[in-house]
């Protein structure tokens, strides 16, 4: 058996770290494809139905990659009543056997139970591989996993720090890159723990400005485009270019963290974002708009200087969420970027450069600072 | 006297504008860009320099528009920056109480939204470009008429055509029919002029409040019939500023007057004698990953003077050679 899986974020890390815990190394249990590029797209994007969103275009190409490297099982999220993703699978499933391809689907469902899903899936994997494997195994695999990706996570919340306020621009993220691969080379939590106080070590000895007030920006919406920058055009590069500060209020070990235990524990990572957004809106949409709302009125409150929201093209929870944002009475402003394959990249850069000054400006205001000299 | 030079590169038009210390442009040129950047922008440095009074001495320099990178290089400036910024700022310094900016250019359209002199939102065409210049002057010459003449046959027009707006490929065919059916062209064109507001108001300016005092702005603002349809939606005078297509131009003067002024660097501007350089330009295709970037770069006199467009920082950060 050999799995394969689609790319999303440092997704592939954790997965690697699993499969070798349990015996699989790269190209022989496991096939983690080549990061995603345009080639990748092309192949989704062929593949697919026009209107399928890019998630489904970008994991169908990534699958479609990972399949022409040898994998025969795919791992591929489902749920029930959280958006397309539910026929993802299938739908992907079919198109591959169709292309001649012969893999078989293991699917994780998320939308209940996700940590004895996991542990589940893992098992069956495992055990795929060897003959049996015992349960302590299985959960030392998982948790070796789910620490490189909180470790990634630590190590990116200092690079977009220091990415706003560099000197020199680009070397915050030639020193993440550097961390992401070392993190992903070393098979031991000590040496995990070492990484991640090495690397959070050098990136805060850039030369930086210490003094500078970076303008500060949230990005929220859709999980697949947020987490994934091939899909969202590296923006939070390019925001780091600009001099801003971004936030990312999604990220895999937070999903993690409550998903697979405090959720068990009945404390839901967005009751609090959820109650912020019940005088607009008061149920669940599907994807994550809900919790788009809820995100905007918590970065008003936070003080942040502006929010950004993501979405794919066509995602009807972040239209509808698009659409009961801009009427909040919270007064923070919003650039609703929608991402697909049409998007062109200058297009992409000019909004966010426009947006970008006008958060400049309103500071400014605030501040009681003249906004413009004229003559 | 001190002067700062707005580069303004756009898809159909260049501008360049020379600004003293007023907001009044010192002097100013607009030319067909011709799908050839690199000459015009020589070709209105070349002009500016012989039109500028002579005591004249440039202490700042700021490109704009889409050509605004490549512009930037080829002149040396000081500040390069995005034209909805630049827009917004030049109409906020000539018309100080506007709340709402339509901007309509050769391939492009954007709205933006100004309160308390701060711009609060903004939008620009994003998957159709419906209502440009570029759509306008191909219909004109379908009709057979001058762009130039457009706006005078609408103003004629006593009862429009309704032509379906929604796009521009249809609003195209609709147009045909209407002739066929024998309307008179004074309709015919007026019918398009509305058709083209609905669809901007519709795109470009869906969800954005729009309040008075409204300026348009931009190439298309040179078209009569334009103005008359957007003063009919809004039964309300849209005001059409003076030098209303070098407005971008002239807020990237004024920006860099203001930066300029405020950090007394001295400017980067590389003197008129670019225009008679030797630019080439051209691209090439990175195969050091399946993304396959087009890379372009910028070379004068044999040496390359920068590259970009990929999508990592690879070309950017390579040593020039």
């Amino acid at each position: 058996m050999r799995i394969g899986i689609p790319h999303l974020g440092n997704a592939y890390i954790m997965v690697r770290a699993m499969a070798a815990r349990l015996g699989a190394v790269n190209g022989e249990g496991l096939v983690i494809p080549p990061p995603m590029t345009k080639k990748t797209l092309d192949l989704g994007v062929k593949y697919s139905p026009t209107e399928a969103c890019l998630p489904y275009k970008l994991t169908l190409g990534s699958l479609i990659e990972a399949c022409e490297l040898g994998a025969d099982t795919l791992i591929q999220a489902r749920g029930t009543g959280i958006c397309r993703l539910g026929y993802y699978a299938k739908g992907q499933e079919q198109m591959l056997h169709d292309l001649g391809y012969d893999a078989h689907f293991l699917t994780l469902d998320i939308s209940h139970h996700k940590f004895l899903n996991m542990l589940r899936l893992i098992r069956s994997v495992a055990n795929g591989n060897r003959a049996r494997t015992p349960l302590h195994e299985i959960i030392s695999a998982f948790f070796f996993g789910i620490g490189k990706v909180i470790a990634l996570d630590k190590i990116e919340k200092v690079a977009q720090k220091i990415r706003a306020i560099e000197l020199e621009k680009g070397a915050a993220n030639l020193v993440y890159k550097e961390a992401v691969k070392a993190i992903d080379d070393v098979f031991d939590s000590k040496n995990v723990k070492r990484i991640t106080k090495e690397y959070i070590g050098k990136l805060n000895k850039l030369p930086h400005n210490p003094k500078a007030d970076p303008v500060k920006v949230a990005i929220v919406g859709e999980i697949y485009v947020v987490i994934e920058p091939f899909a969202n055009m590296d923006i939070e590069m390019e925001l780091g270019k600009l001099g801003v500060e971004v936030e990312r209020t999604l990220t895999l070990s937070r999903w993690i963290k409550y998903s697979l235990f405090l959720n068990y524990l009945g404390i839901s990572e967005w009751r609090e974002v959820h109650k912020l957004a019940e005088p607009y809106l008061d149920h669940d949409v599907g994807g994550d708009g809900w919790e788009s709302v809820g995100e905007k009125v918590l970065c008003a409150r936070k003080g942040y200087d502006g929010v950004i929201h993501l979405a794919p093209f066509t995602c009807m929870p972040e239209i509808v969420a698009q659409n009961i944002m801009a009427s909040t009475k919270e007064d923070i402003p919003v650039l609703a970027v929608a991402c697909d394959e049409q998007m062109g990249r200058e297009g992409m850069l000019t909004r966010v450069e426009a947006f970008v000054d006008l958060l400049e400006f309103r500071r400014r205001k605030r501040d009681g600072r003249k906004v413009f000299s004229v003559g | 006297m001190k002067a700062y030079l707005g580069v303004d590169v756009g898809s159909v038009t260049t501008k360049l504008v020379l600004l003293d210390g007023s907001n009044e442009p010192l002097t100013s040129i607009y030319l067909q860009t011709r799908g050839n950047p690199v000459d015009m922008i020589k070709r209105g440095l070349e002009a500016i320099r012989k039109q500028m009074p002579l005591e004249v001495e440039i202490c700042g320099v700021a490109t704009t528009g889409s050509g605004r990178a490549l512009a930037g290089v080829m002149i040396g400036a000081d500040l390069v920056k995005n034209e909805i910024t630049a827009h917004a700022v030049a109409t906020m310094s000539c018309v100080p109480d506007v709340q709402t900016i339509f901007e309509i250019g050769g391939q492009d359209s954007k709205i933006i939204i100004i309160r308390d002199g701060v711009v609060t939102d903004f939008g620009m065409n994003s998957v159709c470009a419906a209502g440009t210049g570029s759509f306008l002057e191909h219909q004109a010459e379908r009709l057979n008429i001058r762009i130039e003449d457009f706006g005078g046959h609408a103003l004629k027009s006593e009862n429009p055509a309704r032509i379906a707006g929604r796009c521009t490929v249809f609003a195209e065919s609709d147009m045909v029919h209407k002739q066929q059916m024998g309307y008179p062209l004074n309709d015919i064109i007026y019918g398009l002029c509305q058709a083209l507001v609905r669809n901007y108001l519709n795109n470009v300016a869906l969800n954005k409040e729009i309040r008075p005092k409204m300026a348009f702005q931009g190439g298309v603002a040179f078209n009569k019939g334009i103005i008359r349809a957007f003063n009919e939606t809004f039964r309300t005078e849209v005001y059409v500023p003076p030098y209303s297509e070098l407005m971008g131009a002239i807020g990237a003067a004024m920006l860099v007057r203001h930066e300029m002024g405020s950090n007394g660097h001295r400017t980067k501007f590389k003197g008129f004698s670019v225009s008679q350089t030797e630019f080439k330009v051209s691209s090439f295709m990175c195969k050091a990953c399946p993304n396959l970037c087009e890379i372009s770069q910028i070379s004068a006199n044999g040496k390359v003077l920068s590259r970009w467009g990929g999508r990592c920082d690879k070309w950017e950060r390579a040593e020039v050679k």
